[in-house]
């Protein structure tokens, strides 16, 4: 029986082009993040504007109606949620711990003073230390917005611009970049681009979708259980499940926590974890067959490393890009090696 | 005043340019009748491409994914190891049209004989088209159909020739 060998080399050779990709963004800083949003965004609601323009709509109309619904879109989420946000982390931020919830930390830390003596735990603090680490994330939150308002207001105004010229002129930018591929090379280039947009594109759309979808279903089944801070907790939840593996976990974390915190009763907990299992299970069999087309396997120790790499790199938000980011350059790599087998280049 | 200048030369230019395309794109039978909008938006797509004497255009056995159309200069058509001449192109001819139905890999190999000027229409641009605007998309995929069949047609008639001249051989009494 024949059994198919892996070449390591190319397993890791997506993730080192990723990783060199991730660390020539380094140097460029925070511009290239904001062009890869606007890229990333417009791929992903070029459909709509195809599905526009199939309607008898010109390219420009179309994609003006979406931006605009999109800004809108993000105005109307702004009314509603940035002031829900906010005040929930001012809440994390001042809010101290409940009486109930202390004498189960007093109660845990008292354990684990008797069990864990020899550790030198005497001075050990847990209540503290939980009421100093709720504080540090809300003023983390709130000193971020303040130091980088500029950049956050910058981005905010240049990434609907970008994603405008992107989706409008997508097609004639991708156009003209083949037009400089030299002749010999000139089918092939555009074979793999078909290739890979095929691929990806049904990807990224998809998980996309699906991130809004699980945001979406945590928000509602956190508000049941009456979990405090539940909009911010459930879109922390949907972002996580972009990252495999150990997004899920992320995304519980959390809100367990929280659950906890919040009523002092460890048995509080057992509710949020059921319901995220089935958050995930619902997930998995019910909305990732029907919005994911196409999905691009990868090894989980790839995918592990390149988790650990955007996020060393571009904290979360690398963290998020780093899985399609990788995803890409093994589509290019493994459709490039194909296509260019069937070509006879000397 | 240079500046003005260019731009309303670079504008004639551009626009005797396109006149010269749309001339060459309402001779091909896949475009034949269609109006000028639709001969607009598939000049929109199509790829520009220029290729010196000599220079390789498409390779027998390497995957087709579209045609080509010339819209100046002259093309050799070989095949095989030997380079066996089959025919001539020029401006206005056109190849590799059955490509944009089906990925097949290239029957010959085309070579530019002088400075050639070309226009490519590929499978990925069919089927965009298709997406934007389906009517036109189906307007040029029936065309192709048109074609293949008038083509099968064509080569129905002449298996039937031969076959009628194998029979006549095969009745005919040795002298």
């Amino acid at each position: 029986m024949n059994t198919p060998t892996v070449r390591p080399s190319r397993e890791l050779a997506p993730l080192l082009i990723a990783l060199l990709v991730a660390i020539l963004l380094l140097f460029i800083g925070g511009a290239a993040q904001v062009v890869i949003l606007a890229l990333l965004l417009a791929y992903i609601l070029d459909p709509v504007a195809t599905a526009l323009e199939a309607r008898g709509m010109s390219r420009t109309l179309a994609t003006l109606l979406i931006i605009l619904g999109l800004i809108g879109l993000l105005v109307a989420l702004g009314f509603f949620l940035v002031p829900t946000i906010v005040e929930q982390m001012q809440g994390l931020q001042s809010g101290s711990t409940s009486a109930q919830a202390a004498a189960a930390i007093r109660d845990i830390e008292r354990s684990l003073k008797d069990n864990l003596s020899f550790l030198g735990l005497e001075d050990f603090d847990l209540l503290g230390r939980i009421d100093e680490f709720k504080k540090s994330i809300g003023e983390r939150f709130f000193a971020y917005l303040l130091s980088d308002s500029l950049g956050l207001i910058i981005s905010i105004v240049t990434i609907p611009f970008l994603t405008f010229f992107f989706l409008k002129d997508g097609r004639e930018m991708k156009k003209a970049l083949v037009s400089m591929v030299p002749n010999r090379y000139f089918e092939f280039t555009l074979d793999l681009l078909y290739k890979m947009d095929s691929q990806l594109g049904n990807y990224l759309r998809g998980q996309f979708i699906d991130a809004l979808i699980f945001a979406a279903m945590a928000i509602v089944a956190l508000w049941i259980l009456g979990v405090n801070y539940f909009v911010f907790l459930g879109i922390f939840a949907g972002m996580a499940n972009l990252i495999p593996y150990v997004g899920p976990i992320a995304g519980v974390i959390p809100a367990v926590a929280v659950a906890v915190l919040g009523s002092g009763d460890l048995g509080s907990a057992l509710p949020v974890v059921v319901s995220f299992l089935v958050l995930k299970l619902i997930d998995d069999f019910v909305v990732v067959p029907y919005v994911v087309a196409s999905s691009v396997e990868m090894h989980p120790v790839i995918v592990l490393i390149a988790i650990m790499v955007g996020g060393e790199l571009f904290g979360i938000l690398g963290m998020l890009l780093a899985v399609p980011v990788t995803g890409f350059f093994k589509v290019v790599l493994k459709e490039g090696i194909a296509t260019y087998r069937k070509y006879r280049f000397t | 005043m240079t500046d003005f200048r260019s731009r309303v030369f670079g504008y004639r230019r551009k626009q005797k340019q396109d006149e010269a395309l749309m001339a060459v794109l309402t001779k091909i039978p896949v475009f034949e009748g269609f109006s000028e909008r639709e001969l607009a938006a598939l000049e929109r797509v199509l790829h520009r491409r220029e290729y010196l004497p000599e220079e390789l255009i498409i390779r027998q056995d390497e995957p087709g994914l579209g045609m080509y159309i010339i819209q100046s200069g002259q093309a050799v058509v070989t095949t095989g190891r030997d380079k066996v001449q089959l025919s001539q192109l020029s401006d206005g001819d056109f190849f590799g049209e059955l490509s944009l139905l089906d990925e097949t890999p290239r029957s010959a190999t085309v070579v530019a004989k002088t400075h050639c000027l070309i226009l490519g229409f590929f499978q990925s641009d069919l089927f965009g088209l298709i997406e934007r605007d389906p009517r036109f998309g189906v307007k040029i995929v029936i065309r192709l159909a048109k074609i293949m069949g008038d083509r099968l047609r064509h080569a129905n008639q002449q298996v039937l020739a031969l076959s009628d001249k194998v029979q006549e051989l095969l009745h005919k009494k040795p002298a």
